[in-house]
């Protein structure tokens, strides 16, 4: 099947390589996908210029549209870095942690998932979690247990852990956008600024709108009296500063440990 | 066959890219969620799986008025030039078949990483359903989206059982794995414990490895200088990179755990790397662990066998597919 010919993807051993390495990975930070990109050509073709990663991109996806997968390109909702999964876009559902997780343990995240998008700072306890445990499918659970298991989460990228608290890692917000968005419309919350799904977020006090920190870091950027897009009262929160890449990269020099915990966040 | 499955397909392909801006996908598969924004039938979360995508059938009615008369494969084929996509409609015979080669590689996509074995039955149940007697086309097809996206094969390897595995066609090594953490001193704990799992015979519990990390200064929820607080590198940050696998020891109550081999640490070292560390460290040769010894020098054997039949297998394909050709470019007839 002559997929490759049609319009302009190409597909090489260096896509092929890039996109298995990126599903390895499950997400994978702007920066890291830089370094695998040159990486995959340094392996296959180092005379070849590198294309410019948006580019790249879109040249795989557009071979691999037809089976409706994709790499998409969020943003963490924390501090706006941009970072990229391999997205299945065909079936709505959690079906892409079904290989690693039991019956149980993916309705533990399901349980979770709803408490994180009910919730108002986007963060569910683990006690209120783990106090879901008897209403579990599948075979019995203890909250031992549970606890290991919301650990398996985190270190498989679908949870981040916070002072004892859980929210969706971003990983979760890119592959399941869709089915969160179908399977629990009337609580799910959507930023103003770039109407995707949001989880955690600042919110109007008047209006009740919501926007995602990095949404708000654009938009009121180098603005000292911020207001609400919707209903044009003062905002309330501190404004946070946009994700600087460059920024970054001196920083971490002096506070190399620091910053690759960090990145490994995401 | 009336027009070539590829022509169909490029020419599906060139309606839907004339027709939608957005990255949607225009043919009667596509999920109105994408174009549209207007969410599917929720979902039910996996049970049904494989259900999601929308059949050919009802996804096309509200799109466009011509597709909505269900058209038979031999109509619309021999009345369609193929070069003329705008007019003519489409045949949907192929595409409830498009439908489960697409679940079809999700699935297997799920399986490789997985590094799980597919039997026939598996795909059958899981996948293909009702579609039992076109199983070989969906396979075939899948396949060969498999290949050519993500160069990776699927092989039989038992023919009565219908059992198959992945070949990756791409010698992935220990520089393909090394891309997103800058060097850290974590690797000498890394290669410590490696070194106590391979020497309990591949699994080692907690305890033990604590018993050999404390013999070294290196306490959990004590903050070590280099390490961190080891206790949280061991049980998830070098979870997180793939490098250990942490998990509860089976039937233990109150749940004990116990460490093993990450994927990640099989593929950038291996058993005889680290009884060459762990050598190092008693100032002795690997030799002096005779049945460790043995079981890393299988291992190299393994691997090195691995490789060559990865290789075989690639060129072998490589070469087939060149026989195969001419004859499978598609001839709009």
């Amino acid at each position: 099947m002559q997929c490759s010919t049609r319009r302009m993807g190409i597909m090489t051993d260096v896509h092929r390589r890039f996109l298995q390495l990126l599903m390895t990975h499950g997400v994978l930070e702007e920066q890291a996908v830089k370094r695998l990109q040159k990486h995959c050509y340094k392996v296959h073709d180092r005379n070849a210029a590198v294309e410019k990663l948006e580019d790249f991109i879109n040249n795989i996806n557009s071979v691999l549209e037809s089976l409706y997968i994709e790499v998409k390109k969020g943003v963490t909702e924390d501090d706006g870095r941009p970072v990229y999964a391999l997205v299945n876009l065909a079936t709505t559902s959690i079906s892409k942690m079904a290989s690693d997780f039991a019956e149980n343990e993916l309705d533990l995240f399901r349980k979770a998932l709803e408490l994180i998008i009910d919730s108002e700072s986007g963060f569910a306890s683990s006690t209120n979690i783990l106090n879901l445990v008897d209403q579990l499918k599948g075979k019995k659970m203890r909250k031992k247990e549970a606890e290991q298991v919301l650990q398996k989460f985190v270190q498989n990228k679908w949870l981040i852990e916070k002072e004892g608290e859980f929210t969706l890692h971003s990983r979760a917000i890119l592959e399941m956008e869709q089915y969160i968005r179908e399977t629990y419309p009337d609580s799910v919350k959507m930023c103003n600024i770039c109407h995707s799904l949001l989880i955690q977020g600042q919110s109007c006090e008047t209006c009740g709108i919501r926007m995602h920190l990095p949404c708000v870091a654009k938009y009121f950027q180098s603005n000292s009296e911020p207001r609400c897009p919707h209903c044009n009262d003062y905002w309330p929160h501190e404004i946070p500063e946009i994700f600087n890449p460059e920024k970054e990269r001196e920083a971490g020099i002096s506070t190399s440990n620091k910053k690759s915990l960090r990145s490994r966040q995401h | 066959m009336p027009r070539g499955q590829k022509s169909k397909l490029r020419a599906r392909a060139k309606r839907r890219q004339a027709r939608s801006e957005t990255k949607g996908l225009g043919g009667a598969q596509a999920t109105a969620a994408e174009e549209e924004n207007s969410p599917s039938s929720a979902s039910p979360l996996l049970g049904d799986r494989s259900q999601n995508l929308p059949t050919a059938g009802t996804r096309s009615t509200p799109k466009s008025p011509q597709r909505a008369a269900g058209v038979s494969c031999a109509d619309s084929n021999e009345g369609a030039n193929s070069q003329n996509e705008e007019s003519s409609d489409e045949s949907y015979c192929e595409d409830p078949l498009n439908e489960k080669v697409v679940l079809l590689v999700e699935f297997l996509l799920r399986k490789y990483q997985a590094k799980e074995p597919i039997t026939k039955a598996d795909m059958l149940k899981s996948v293909i359903k009702n579609k039992k007697y076109q199983f070989p086309e969906i396979l075939k097809r899948a396949s060969e989206h498999m290949e050519l996206a993500f160069g990776i094969d699927l092989k039989e390897v038992d023919p009565i059982r219908h059992c198959y595995t992945f070949v990756n066609k791409l010698d992935l090594t220990a520089d393909d794995m090394v891309i997103d953490e800058e060097n850290t001193p974590k690797t000498g704990l890394l290669m410590i414990v490696l070194a106590v799992i391979f020497k309990k015979g591949n699994c080692a519990t907690e305890e033990e490895v604590w018993k050999v990390l404390n013999l070294m200064g290196v306490y959990a929820g004590k903050k070590h200088s280099i390490y961190g607080e080891p206790k949280k590198v061991l049980t998830q940050e070098l979870v997180q990179m793939k490098y250990l696998e942490y998990r509860q020891v089976p039937n233990s109550d109150p749940p004990r755990y116990e460490f093993l081999w990450g994927p990640r640490a099989r593929v950038e070292t291996s058993k005889m790397k680290v009884l060459e560390f762990l050598a190092k460290v008693h100032d002795t040769t690997p030799s002096a662990f005779p049945s460790c010894y043995e079981e890393a020098m299988k291992d190299e054997e393994e691997r090195a066998r691995a490789r060559i039949e990865a290789r075989a297998h690639s060129s072998a394909m490589a070469s087939a597919r060149a026989k195969a050709k001419p004859s499978s470019s598609s001839c709009p007839k």
